[in-house]
Parts: C-alpha cells; sequence; structure tokens
C-alpha cells in the first residue's frame, strides 16, 4: 500500500516534468477556464491549503496565459454547492477542481458539471459516489494515522500510556483515528482516552488540560494536527510536565517543522499531510487542458514520517502554515 | 327573555372572597350598564362572563339553563364575545385577515376575495367605511374599536361585553360608539357596558346596576339615577366637594410661551401660565396638546421662546425641563410613565437618581422618599416590595404623580389626570392639583373630559390642528363653548 | 422577599449539584490544579459575559464579541510584534500590545453602539455584520493561517496567564474583579438602574429624563472593553491568534446570561447569576473530560440540556409568580 503510493508519487512528479515542453505547444490555443473551489481558511490547515492553492493559480496563470483560473472559497456546503453553479452559470467553466467541503451534499452538484461534459478533478475528500471524477487526487487518511501509530509502537515501551486528541468528528477523522488503533494492536501501548480537539488551539488546551488533572501519568500524546500539538504543549508547560511525555502532530505545520529540525526532545517527529496536495490537483488540471496526455486516475499522496533528518525539504517558510 | 345571567354568584382567590352574591341579567336588546369604584369586581363579574373565570359559588345561565364556559373561546362559541380595553388584533395583518382569523374561508388555498366581500359588507353595516385590506397598524384607535365589534358580530355575538370602550376615543369618535351600540341594540343584541364616564352611562344605559366592594349595590332603570347620585353609590357617600373649589393666581406670570411649534404637530403657539394658576388645554384628540407639552419639555424637538420667571430659557432635552422648574406627567401611565415590573421605589426615583449618591445609590434615602411619597399622595401598596404593575390604575397614577413631584417643579404639566381611574381617586387628585396651586406652584392639565377641565382649571386653552383655537374663563367655560372652539364651529374666542 | 428567590437560586443549586457529581466521579476534580483550569479557563468568557450582562439588560445584543476578542487578540500581536525591534523585548513592548486590545475594545464597542444608537439598526443585524468582518479581518491579518507572538516576548508575557498569587493566577484574579465591580455597578450604580430602566421600558426611560441612547452607546463600549481586557489574558496563553479563536464564544457568553437568570428581552440584569452560568458551562465540559460518562460526540447535546433547563425552572418560577 506505501509502496503503491509512492510510486504513484513518482509517476506525478514525473508527468510535472514534461510540463514545460507542453506549454511551448499550445500557444494561440483557446481560451480555458477552470474553477477551483474550496473550504475557507478557518483553521491552520485549510490555511495552508488557501495560500498554495492561489500561489499555485498565480503560477499557472503565469506559464499558461491561455488558462484562466476562477477561485472561490466557501466556509459550509451550502455554498460551495452555489458557488459551482454559479462557475458554470456564470463564468463557463471548462475543468472543475473541487475540494468537497462534505461528500454527500456535493456529490450530486459535481455530477451535473461531470454531464455537462466539463472536466472534474475532486480532492482529498471522496464524493459519495463513485466513478464521477476524472482525476482524484488525495492525501492518505489511514496511512496518516497508522504512520503516526507505527511511531509510537516502535519508540514506546511496553505499558505505556498515550492520550489521544481527535479532529472534527468527521469520517476522515475516523479513518485516521481507525487506523492508528490498528496499528496499535498487539501492543502493550494503553490509550488512556481519546476527546475532539476540533483540530483548534483553544479546544485542544482544554482538553489536554483535562487530561493532565485526570491521569497522573502520560507517556505519549498523538495530538494528529499540528494547531492542536501547539495548544497541548502549552498545556504540558503549563502543568510542568514536559519532561514526561512527547507529542506527535500532524500535516507538517511550518513551526512544528522547524522546532523537529532543531531536534525538540517534546517533538521527535510529525506525519505529513501536505496542504500542497492541492497544488499537484491544479496543475495537474491545467495539463489535462494543455498536453495531449490523459490526466484520469487516481493519485493518493501518502503520509510520510518528518524526522529531524529529513525535515528541510517539508520547511516552507512562506506559507502561512 | 333573558340571554346571559348570573345567579348567585360568588367568587373567591385564596381565601378571599371577591364578589358576593351577584345577580346581574342581560336581556337582548338591552344596554345594561355595570359601574363601581376600581376593584368593586367589575372585572371579575367580565371574566366570569366571558368565560375565563369559573365562580365559586351560583351559576351561570345562556338562556335558561346552568352553563360552564370552559375558556373565553368555548364562550365566543356560544356567542358571548368579550371587546377588552387592550385590543385582540393582529397589528400587521389586514382587517378582513382579523375578522376571519382562526376561521378563514377557502381550503388550502385562501379564498381573499370572499373574506373581503363580506369584511366590507360588515363593516357597511356598521356604517364604518374601512377598507377591507388596510392594515391594523395603518388604523386609528377607533376604527380598531370598530373592527373588533365587526369581529364579534361577525361572530353572530348575541351578547357583547364592552371593558371602558370609550377610554380611548376622542369626543367626537365616541358619538359613532354611541350610533354602534344604538344600531346592536335594535338588533337584539345584549350589551353589558362598563365604564367610568358616569355620563355616557347615564345617556346610553337602558338599566345600572352599581356595584361596591364586591356586592350589588343598586340596581336602576334609564332615569332613575342622575350622576351624583350614581357616584353617591359607587362611593357609599355623597361627593359634594367633588372638584375642589377654584384659587386665586397670582398676577404674576410663571411661564411665558410664544411661537412655539412641533414640526408637523403643533404651529406657533402662544401663551401664559400665572403663578398659582391652573390651566386647562382642551382640545380633540390629535388636536396637539400632548405634543405641544412635550415639545414644551424637551421630548420632542421644538421651536420657540419660554420663558420661566421672566427669564429666558432654553429647553433641548427633558433634564433642561427638569433644570427650569419644569416636570411633565405622561398621559400613557403604563408605556412611558412607570416600569410596571420595576418596584416602587425604583419607580418613584428614576428620574431624580442624581439626588440619591453620587455613586453609590443610597437605599435608606431612597426609602425615606417612597415613605414620604406614600403618605403625601396616599398611595396604598398592599407591599412595599411589589412591583408598581400590581398596583391599581389610581395607585399608579398617584405613585407617577409624587415620581413627577419629586425634582420639586414649580411648574407641572399633567396629561390627562384621571385617565382610567375610579370617582375617588379622581377626587383625591383633584385635591392634589388644586393643593399644588395653593403652594404657589403653577399646574396645566390637559384632559379630553370636557368635565374635568371645566371643573378644575381656572382658565382653559382650547387647541384645533395644531394651533390655540381661543381660550375661555370664568363663566364662559361651558362644555358647548369649549366643543365650539374645539371643533372649529364658529363661537367667541378671546 | 424573605422567602428565598428559586429564580436566583436555582442556577447556584445547578452549580453545586455539578461540583459535586465532579467530585463523586473523580477525585482529581478537585484538585487545585483543576480548580485552577477552569477558573483560569471560565475567565474570557465570563469576562464577556459580565459585559454581555449589561448589553442585554439594556435591551441590546451584542454577536461580535468571539471575532473581536480574535481581531483584538491579532492586531495586539502585530502591535507587539512591530514594537519589539523599536522598543525592545521588555515590558513596555508588552504595554503597547495591552493598550492596543483594550484601546481596540472601546473602539470596536464604540462602532457596534454608535450603529446602534445613532444609525438605529437592530443590535442583532449591527452585530452579525460586526462579526463576519472581525472574523474575516482577523483572517486577513493572518493571511489565512495564525500570527504568532515573537518567542522572547510570549516567554516574557506568559506568566500574566500562567503566573499569580499561588494557587490562584491571574486570568482568575482579574475575572472575580470584573465580577465584583460589575455585580457593584448593576446593583449600586445609578448606570446600573438606568441600564435596567431603559431594557425594561426605554420610552419610560426617555420620560424619565434618562439619555437612553448614551447609556446604550456606553454598555457597548464597556462590553468592548471588557473584551479588550479578556485578550489582554488571553494572547498570553497560547501566544496566537488566528480565524480559529474564539469561534462561538458570543454563544457561550449569551448562554451564560440567560443561565443566570438575565432575562434575553431585557430589564433585569444578574451578573452573579453570570458567573454562576460561565462557571456551570465550564464545568460541564471539564466534568465530561474527566468522566468519560457519555460519548464525547454528545457533549454539546448535555449542554443544551442543561441550558435548556436553567431557563426552564425560572420560566416555572415566573408562571407561579403570575398566578
Amino acid at each position: 500500500m506505501k509502496r503503491r503510493s509512492l510510486m504513484k508519487a513518482a509517476a506525478l512528479s514525473a508527468v510535472m516534468g514534461l510540463t514545460a515542453g507542453a506549454a511551448l505547444a499550445q500557444e494561440e490555443a483557446e481560451k480555458k477556464v477552470i474553477g477551483v473551489s474550496i473550504p475557507s481558511a478557518t483553521h491552520g490547515f485549510m490555511g495552508g491549503l488557501n495560500w498554495h492553492a492561489q500561489d499555485t493559480i498565480e503560477r499557472m496563470g503565469k506559464v499558461y496565459p491561455n488558462l484562466e483560473f476562477v477561485l472561490a472559497t466557501a466556509g459550509d456546503s451550502a455554498k460551495q454547492v452555489s458557488d459551482i453553479e454559479d462557475m458554470m452559470a456564470t463564468r463557463n467553466i471548462d475543468g472543475l477542481v473541487v475540494l468537497p467541503f462534505e461528500s454527500e451534499p456535493l456529490t450530486a452538484p459535481v455530477a451535473a458539471v461531470k454531464e455537462a461534459g466539463k472536466f472534474v478533478t475532486v480532492v482529498d475528500r471522496g464524493l459519495s459516489q463513485e466513478g464521477i471524477e476524472d482525476l482524484y487526487v488525495a492525501g492518505d487518511n489511514t496511512a496518516f494515522g497508522r504512520v503516526a501509530g507505527q511511531y509510537f509502537r516502535d519508540n514506546l515501551e511496553p505499558g505505556s500510556k498515550i492520550v489521544v486528541l481527535r479532529g472534527i468528528p468527521t469520517t476522515l477523522d475516523n479513518e485516521r483515528v481507525e487506523a492508528f488503533q490498528a496499528a496499535l494492536e498487539g501492543s502493550e501501548i494503553e490509550i488512556l482516552d481519546m476527546e475532539h480537539g476540533n483540530w483548534n488551539r483553544d479546544d485542544a488546551f482544554t482538553v489536554m488540560q483535562d487530561f493532565l488533572s485526570k491521569y497522573p501519568e502520560i507517556n505519549a500524546v498523538w495530538a494528529a494536527d499540528d494547531d492542536m500539538a501547539i495548544g497541548v504543549l502549552e498545556a504540558i508547560a503549563a502543568a510542568g510536565r514536559e519532561e514526561e511525555m512527547w507529542v506527535i502532530g500532524g500535516a507538517g505545520m511550518k513551526e512544528i517543522v522547524k522546532r523537529i529540525m532543531d531536534g525538540d526532545p517534546q517533538l521527535p517527529v510529525n506525519v505529513t499531510y501536505p496542504p500542497a496536495l492541492i497544488s499537484a490537483a491544479i496543475e495537474m488540471t491545467a495539463l489535462n487542458f494543455v498536453s495531449n496526455a490523459p490526466m484520469t486516475g487516481r493519485f493518493i499522496i501518502g503520509s510520510q514520517l518528518i524526522t529531524p533528518e529529513n525535515a528541510e525539504q517539508f520547511h516552507f517558510p512562506d506559507s502561512p502554515y | 327573555m333573558t340571554i346571559l345571567a348570573l345567579q348567585d354568584v360568588s367568587k373567591s382567590f385564596g381565601p378571599i372572597e371577591v364578589l358576593h352574591d351577584v345577580d346581574l341579567a342581560l336581556e337582548p336588546g338591552e344596554v345594561h350598564a355595570l359601574i363601581g369604584e376600581n376593584g368593586a369586581g367589575k372585572s371579575t363579574i367580565m371574566k366570569i362572563l366571558g368565560g375565563f373565570l369559573d365562580p365559586t359559588k351560583g351559576q351561570v345561565l345562556l338562556d335558561g339553563r346552568q352553563v360552564i364556559f370552559g375558556s373565553g373561546p368555548e364562550a365566543e362559541a356560544a356567542g358571548v364575545v368579550v371587546i377588552h380595553q387592550e385590543f385582540n388584533l393582529a397589528s400587521d395583518l389586514s382587517v378582513a385577515a382579523n375578522l376571519f382569523l382562526g376561521r378563514e374561508i377557502g381550503g388550502w388555498r385562501l379564498d381573499h376575495a370572499a373574506m373581503r366581500k363580506q369584511t366590507s359588507e360588515l363593516l357597511e353595516r356598521l356604517h364604518s367605511p374601512i377598507a377591507p385590506e388596510t392594515l391594523i397598524r395603518d388604523l386609528s384607535v377607533p376604527d380598531r374599536q370598530m373592527v373588533e365589534i365587526g369581529k364579534a358580530l361577525s361572530r353572530n355575538a348575541r351578547v357583547l361585553i364592552m371593558d371602558e370602550p370609550s377610554a380611548v376615543l376622542t369626543h367626537r369618535e365616541v358619538g359613532t360608539l354611541y350610533e354602534q351600540i344604538d344600531r346592536l341594540r335594535v338588533e337584539g343584541v345584549a350589551i353589558l357596558y362598563c365604564s367610568h364616564r358616569l355620563d355616557e352611562v347615564a345617556h346610553l344605559a337602558d338599566r345600572i346596576t352599581v356595584l361596591r366592594d364586591g356586592s350589588v349595590v343598586r340596581r336602576a332603570m334609564r332615569g332613575e339615577l342622575d350622576e351624583d347620585s350614581m357616584a353617591a353609590a359607587m362611593v357609599g357617600r355623597e361627593l359634594q366637594d367633588f372638584y375642589p373649589p377654584k384659587g386665586q393666581p397670582s398676577p404674576e406670570p410663571a411661564l411665558e410661551v410664544s411661537g412655539l411649534s412641533v414640526p408637523g404637530r403643533v404651529r406657533d403657539v402662544g401663551f401664559t401660565l400665572r403663578k398659582g394658576e391652573v390651566l386647562g388645554i382642551a382640545g380633540l384628540v390629535g388636536s396637539g396638546r400632548t405634543e405641544l407639552a412635550e415639545g414644551l419639555v424637551g421630548l420632542r424637538a421644538a421651536s420657540g421662546e419660554i420663558r420661566v420667571n421672566g427669564q429666558p430659557v432654553a429647553i433641548s432635552s427633558l433634564r433642561d425641563a427638569f433644570d427650569a422648574g419644569l416636570a411633565y406627567l405622561t398621559e400613557d401611565r403604563k408605556e412611558a410613565g412607570l416600569l410596571l415590573n420595576k418596584g416602587l421605589r425604583e419607580n418613584l426615583t428614576l428620574a431624580t437618581l442624581e439626588r440619591f449618591g453620587k455613586f453609590r445609590l443610597d437605599t435608606v434615602a431612597e426609602d425615606a422618599a417612597l415613605d414620604k411619597a406614600t403618605g403625601d399622595f396616599d398611595i396604598r401598596a398592599p407591599r412595599r416590595d411589589m412591583v408598581a404593575g400590581k398596583l391599581s390604575g389610581g395607585n399608579q397614577q398617584k405613585l407617577l404623580l409624587a415620581k413627577t413631584m419629586l425634582p420639586d417643579p414649580q411648574i407641572i404639566i399633567i396629561d390627562e389626570p384621571t385617565r382610567g381611574i375610579d370617582v375617588g381617586t379622581k377626587s383625591q387628585i383633584y385635591a392634589f392639583i388644586r393643593n399644588l396651586s395653593a403652594e404657589g406652584r403653577s399646574v396645566i392639565v390637559i384632559s379630553s373630559e370636557m368635565t374635568e377641565v371645566i371643573g378644575l382649571a381656572d382658565r382653559v386653552l382650547v387647541m384645533r390642528e395644531g394651533r390655540l383655537a381661543g381660550q375661555v374663563e370664568g363663566n364662559a367655560m361651558t362644555e358647548d363653548n369649549i366643543v365650539r372652539l374645539a371643533m372649529g364651529v364658529a363661537g367667541e374666542a378671546a | 422577599m424573605s422567602k428565598p428567590d428559586l429564580h436566583t437560586l436555582g442556577p447556584l443549586v445547578a452549580l453545586v449539584a455539578l461540583i459535586v457529581l465532579g467530585a463523586l466521579l473523580n477525585p482529581a476534580f478537585l484538585a487545585p490544579g483543576n480548580i485552577t483550569n477552569v477558573l483560569a479557563r471560565s475567565a474570557f468568557i465570563g469576562m464577556i459575559a459580565v459585559g454581555m450582562t449589561f448589553v442585554i439588560t439594556a435591551g441590546g445584543l451584542d454577536l461580535s464579541v468571539g471575532s473581536m476578542a480574535a481581531f483584538l487578540a491579532g492586531i495586539a500581536i502585530i502591535a507587539m510584534n512591530a514594537a519589539l525591534p523599536g522598543m525592545g523585548e521588555n515590558w513596555g513592548t508588552i504595554l503597547v500590545g495591552m493598550g492596543v486590545a483594550v484601546l481596540g475594545g472601546l473602539v470596536a464597542g464604540y462602532l457596534n453602539g454608535a450603529l446602534i444608537t445613532k444609525a438605529r439598526i437592530e443590535p442583532f443585524i449591527v452585530t452579525l455584520g460586526t462579526m463576519g468582518i472581525f472574523r474575516s479581518l482577523v483572517t486577513w491579518l493572518a493571511d489565512g493561517g495564525t500570527l504568532s507572538l515573537d518567542y522572547g516576548l510570549r516567554t516574557l508575557y506568559r506568566p500574566v496567564y500562567y503566573g499569580g498569587i499561588g494557587w490562584i493566577t491571574w486570568p482568575i484574579i482579574t475575572f472575580a474583579i470584573v465580577a465584583f465591580a460589575g455585580e457593584w455597578i448593576m446593583r449600586h450604580s445609578r448606570f446600573g438602574r438606568h441600564v435596567e430602566a431603559i431594557g425594561s421600558n426605554d420610552r419610560v426611560a426617555r420620560y424619565s429624563a434618562i439619555d437612553v441612547n448614551r447609556i446604550r452607546l456606553m454598555t457597548y463600549m464597556l462590553l468592548g472593553l471588557l473584551v479588550g481586557l479578556a485578550t489582554v489574558l488571553y494572547v498570553p496563553r497560547l501566544g496566537s491568534a488566528s480565524g480559529s479563536t474564539g469561534v462561538l464564544w458570543e454563544l457561550e457568553a449569551i448562554a451564560a446570561v440567560i443561565i443566570g437568570g438575565t432575562a434575553l428581552k431585557g430589564g433585569t440584569g444578574r451578573v452573579w447569576g453570570t458567573v454562576v452560568g460561565v462557571l456551570i458551562l465550564s464545568l460541564i465540559d471539564n466534568i465530561l473530560n474527566l468522566a468519560d460518562l457519555v460519548s464525547p460526540y454528545l457533549n454539546g447535546a448535555i449542554q443544551g440540556v442543561i441550558i435548556v433547563l436553567a431557563v426552564v425552572l425560572q420560566r416555572e418560577k415566573r408562571i407561579a409568580e403570575e398566578r
């Protein structure tokens, strides 16, 4: 599984290598419009994703003057559906890149776009009906949980106790946590407790404070997200129990990656779930219009372990995340 | 043939019996007036007849048979309709929608045309040319009352119970109301009419029942009782000195007003108020009386020159008016005068809190002020810590008067001093007002009750359509003269 | 008057019941550390809710406080980071940040109040608007990410949240002072009496020579000031602000005010009740975290049930009074 995703990622970079050549051939072609619809920047990870989306669109617009991009961000599913309908009705898009806010409500509207003969790329969260999209680009939630779980398994003594902070209750969160639990199965590591920190610093801080009151001994924390990791670290510091436990976040926030680079003992590693995956999706959709290579299929970008040794290559100082 | 009757009805709330063995019979085609002081039991009787209360003892008879109305709507279904003082209309709906509220014509789709047609037929019968699609909130108060009456008739009312219907109406509008009542009488409707206005009782009622302290003390047919004997029966004693004797105003002016205008309401009014004088202001509702007063004390934007004791003063807020020695008692006691859900103390001192402590409010001093006020103004409150809304109307008015007098004003403007108040309290308030003038203060009394203005004031100004129509004084202070001025019918003006 | 008033006692009884329940479920509940945690985290919402009590009592409403807190935290952080090169890593720089938060709060409150009293727009609409504006502004300032305070400044500033006198940390002390002052103002000052009068019937207030608009405006400014103060204590906790800071604080503050017995339609303000309401809300969260009573998915439902119950208890009392 891990091997296959790595191979896909390799194939992806190979395709991108073709980009420059294809661009020359398409100079005076007709204008194509690509709509990009993503959730708005309500928390750190989405903030990073928004930044990468804007960054990529700017870059693509320069490289391919005949491509035009329409970006819309939505705070909820209903707004996202309206955004997509507007793109169809008023901007006459030829392709759509969509990161569905929720799977169920977006399935029918995106299917309608597909039926109108447009090219559809779905990012990260799959639609509830298979076979609609031409291209699927996603992070690997199962791997995200599994990689973290394996690290806990390999680096904790048997009999160790850990606590887990979960995200906002969603399928995505369930997949991660189930994979994490599966990876720990059979080990002597005990999960003391799990609570929802909602991918929010303040909520994670509160939950961690209560965990610290409740459990006199905690050896490690899986915070599952770097925003939550920051709140957790602060709560641990306030209780003066920094020496007792380490914390694994997730998604590769630049501040956290920096601390891993610097060898912070409290933050040994991190698991990627890069917000940059939206860039790959936009780039591949663009290629579909400017090259003759068919850009269809499923591309799963695996989650990797960031260690002090390789942290440098995951550090994007310009990104807000 | 009696339609609705009470037989030996008593009603107790807890251990206290408020009605004692009351008999009352309503006949078709007859106006039956029910009079009595506040607290005499009128509203309890109305509630029992209207199905809102059950009698503790005795029975309600409908067409000679005992009935127990479980609720107001049940009584309505039997043809007994109560028109409350506070109208029961949805103000954002049209007249037609209100008339058919809860029994609309049409199935899933409303038949608006039919409802409009029936509404205009009904209103025509009442000689009220109101367009059925007008919204209630765009109607005048008497028109709303007409809609209420129409609503009652459209439900085939056989008994109509009216609670103080004329309290909200002007002189002319009362005339229309009387016509409607006459029409309903001819149609055979039985009407129970509750009112504080004895003149209209004498005019309207075919039969009068006088209540005192929960018992019927007098029954009479039309013409058997004049106003004085009605009042005497209600209070249980003779009211020879209903209005206090008039005073001797000094020639010195206390307040001089010239060229006062309130945009859209009052134009170019000028007058002089003398020290120790009670000056009446009469006129129809809408003639600008209240607006003139509110413009004077800074509650409305106004222009013009005001002098107090010869000195010009600029008044742009009620605070300025207080500083100049003016105070205003509003006609709208419940909505602008008192905080009904707050205690007596909070109400008394609300306008003058700065006198009770710079930073920390001195509740001891406030309590002392309340003690003094309850004594001075004879405020009868069962408990000191009760909320103002639980006081009777008369005691609320006395509390409001005490609140108005707390800044120690030299010039007091009192708008409708006795609206909705029983006879006994009325005469008390008249005495207070006269007392103020005897102390050398000056009082302006605005009133819709002609007899009140005449009985109380030393001089009467009459307003019409925002202007001063004239003034009457001494022997010329007659209802006839005032009405002529108020209506713009040719007559003598000063 | 002499008989105990269920209206005011109801929330207090609920609070005591929650404390007993918490202590029974987990002995760690009464540990000084946990008590400090709960009180300190109640402090932000608590101070905001005290201000909200005045606004609601005067017949108003402010939905913008959560976003306003996020925005104030954002500009305070930006101000401190900007002042750092010139002023250095010292308390002066932090005072600049505090000043920006508190003054910003006053200005934001003035903005809300002026739109409501001068432009005569419904408070719900005005503050719904400013809620969106503040939230967007902070997201924009943070470029969709997080605004972080310089590390050195954070270390210096940190004790303002975590330090204090023994177990009693500064947020708790500040909250207590705000609560006492709020109670005193509501009960014993002219301003408090005027606020209640306006909420009870603003026409009566106007006819009693009270400057209704001025008092209303002042309630919004007081609330803004307290949001600023809450921000001053919030920033050192995590040293950061983002688009997700203070989400739903407005509803928690309003819920605390209502649980405490203040009528949503105005007229009666109970600052003590509000403090109890805030503590109840924090305790529910704390106990649910400590005790594994129900699925964490149901935490929101438990809170909802308690809010509705608290209000139902008061309603019962009111109906009984009216009979």
